[in-house]
């Protein structure tokens, strides 16, 4: 762990310890990757472009698009804002799940403001067929898009994105997933009704912060809402038409890309059922001690990814998390950028303690986080 | 042995090419296109087998390419 001796159960917004490979990647690229990749024809140049490419052929063969459907961005709200704003900038209607993050919600209302898009925004129910209900009784002639994520950055809560998916399939509207949580841990792949997978590189799939992705089932093409160097048809005013440089304007930040590139492959080499069962392992030890410290816990009963969402009786989300900072545990308090998640759930200004495991923790480091609880938080 | 050039929409295109291509055994290089031949920055791929066979592989896969010039 190096340095830093805290125990990090804040992985949900970014993994962290990262495996070694993703280290000696990213130092690699910094020290031999030295060119811009797609802009010039020397040698420097073209390693880096290759380096790029393969990654980019991973990422595509992982979510299940064509190479040059699949572009980096630097975090999911990048990609999701590119999507979002690709379909909708010139009007429209977009339906939003009660759930999304700040990074759906912002753009969202942004394009309300500016450009006359309409909003609807559905309740998700545990029940799955009473939220597809209401999401059709949503759909407008107008309707040109639904964005929901696959799963809560609050709770976990997997949200029916595939029952989502049919629906926009059969009318014939795109479909925007945010897999900012459930990339690396549940199977995501483009086409049967997901026409664009947003996600961060530094969650889930153990790249580095600043790294994101936008891969398209090649069903809907986007607007751009960046334009400039592309490395291609740059004798021409107007933005590049061929994806993926269309949506990559400027230099690509070839260090990140290499590190994804590593954390991708170590996710695929130790499986996501496997590190999804561990973490769940881990989530469960922790449910079962915050149980006997009286904790309310959120979405206890639903189908989730590993995160637990928790408060501590008497104390606000942030009081205990700076808590548990003191005694060297790096977990999350407060709305998680998600106003409209923790609206539908009742947390409202207080907000919740997010626990969040990675591949890296162990059960003695949740067993030492309970006994310090048991020692600050006990009645 | 005569090369040809073929000029590509996209650098992600002319690496698809290739990485294709080099599968099957054809002998492919990305270069960027030359001066005389493109305008603005491109890439090209070059070939030394027959192009139209090389341009017939590329279409079957859905790779799209711009022009074909001998060298």
């Amino acid at each position: 762990m190096g340095k830093n001796t805290m125990v990090n159960f804040d992985n949900s917004a970014g993994t962290f310890p990262k495996p070694e490979s993703v280290r000696q990647a990213v130092a690699e690229a910094v020290r031999d990757l030295g060119g811009n990749p797609g802009r010039g024809g020397h040698r420097l140049s073209l390693e880096a472009a290759e380096r790029v490419y393969k990654v980019r052929k991973s990422a595509a063969e992982f979510f299940g698009a064509e190479t040059e459907n699949t572009a980096f961005t630097p975090n999911c709200t990048y990609a999701l804002n590119m999507a979002i704003k690709g379909i909708m900038q010139f009007g429209g209607h977009i339906i939003i799940s009660g759930w999304e993050h700040n990074s759906v919600s912002r753009p969202v209302y942004a394009l309300t403001k500016r450009s006359g898009v309409k909003c609807s925004v559905a309740e998700i129910y545990p029940d799955v067929g009473r939220t597809i209900e209401g999401i059709e009784k949503l759909i407008r002639h107008d309707t040109l898009c639904i964005c929901c994520m696959a799963a809560s950055n609050v709770t976990g809560r997997i949200l029916p994105y595939r029952e989502i998916a049919e629906v926009c399939k059969r009318r014939n509207i795109a479909f925007i997933c945010d897999c900012a949580q459930a990339a690396g841990l549940l199977s995501m792949r483009v086409g049967d009704g997901i026409s664009f997978i947003c996600t961060s590189g530094q969650k889930g799939l153990y790249g580095p912060a600043g790294t994101g992705l936008l891969i398209s089932s090649g069903e809907y093409p986007l607007s751009t809402i960046i334009e400039g160097g592309t490395g291609a048809t740059s004798g021409e005013l107007a933005q590049t038409p061929y994806m993926p440089e269309k949506l990559e304007s400027g230099t690509l930040n070839t260090a990140g890309i290499s590190g994804l590139g590593a954390g991708l492959e170590f996710v695929k080499s130790k499986g996501s059922d496997t590190i999804l069962r561990h973490e769940k392992n881990l989530c469960e030890i922790f449910e079962r001690g915050l149980e006997k410290l009286g904790a309310e816990i959120y979405d206890k009963d639903i189908s989730r990814v590993p995160i637990v969402a928790f408060n501590i009786s008497g104390r606000t989300s942030e009081e205990t998390a700076a808590e548990l900072s003191k005694g060297g545990f790096a977990l999350r308090g407060g709305m998680h950028c998600s106003a409209l998640a923790h609206e539908s759930l009742g947390t409202g200004k207080r907000g919740a303690v997010r626990f969040s495991p990675s591949a890296f923790n162990t059960p003695a480091q949740v067993n030492e986080l309970l006994r310090f609880m048991e020692s600050r938080f006990s009645a | 042995m005569k090369k040809t050039m073929i000029t590509m929409s996209s650098i992600t295109y002319a690496m698809k090419a290739k990485e294709y291509l080099n599968s099957l055994g054809y002998w492919c290089e990305v270069e960027r296109t030359r001066k005389n031949i493109g305008s603005g920055c491109g890439y090209s791929i070059v070939v030394r087998d027959d192009p139209d066979l090389i341009t017939l592989r590329l279409e079957r896969k859905n790779i799209p390419y711009n022009g074909i010039y001998s060298l």
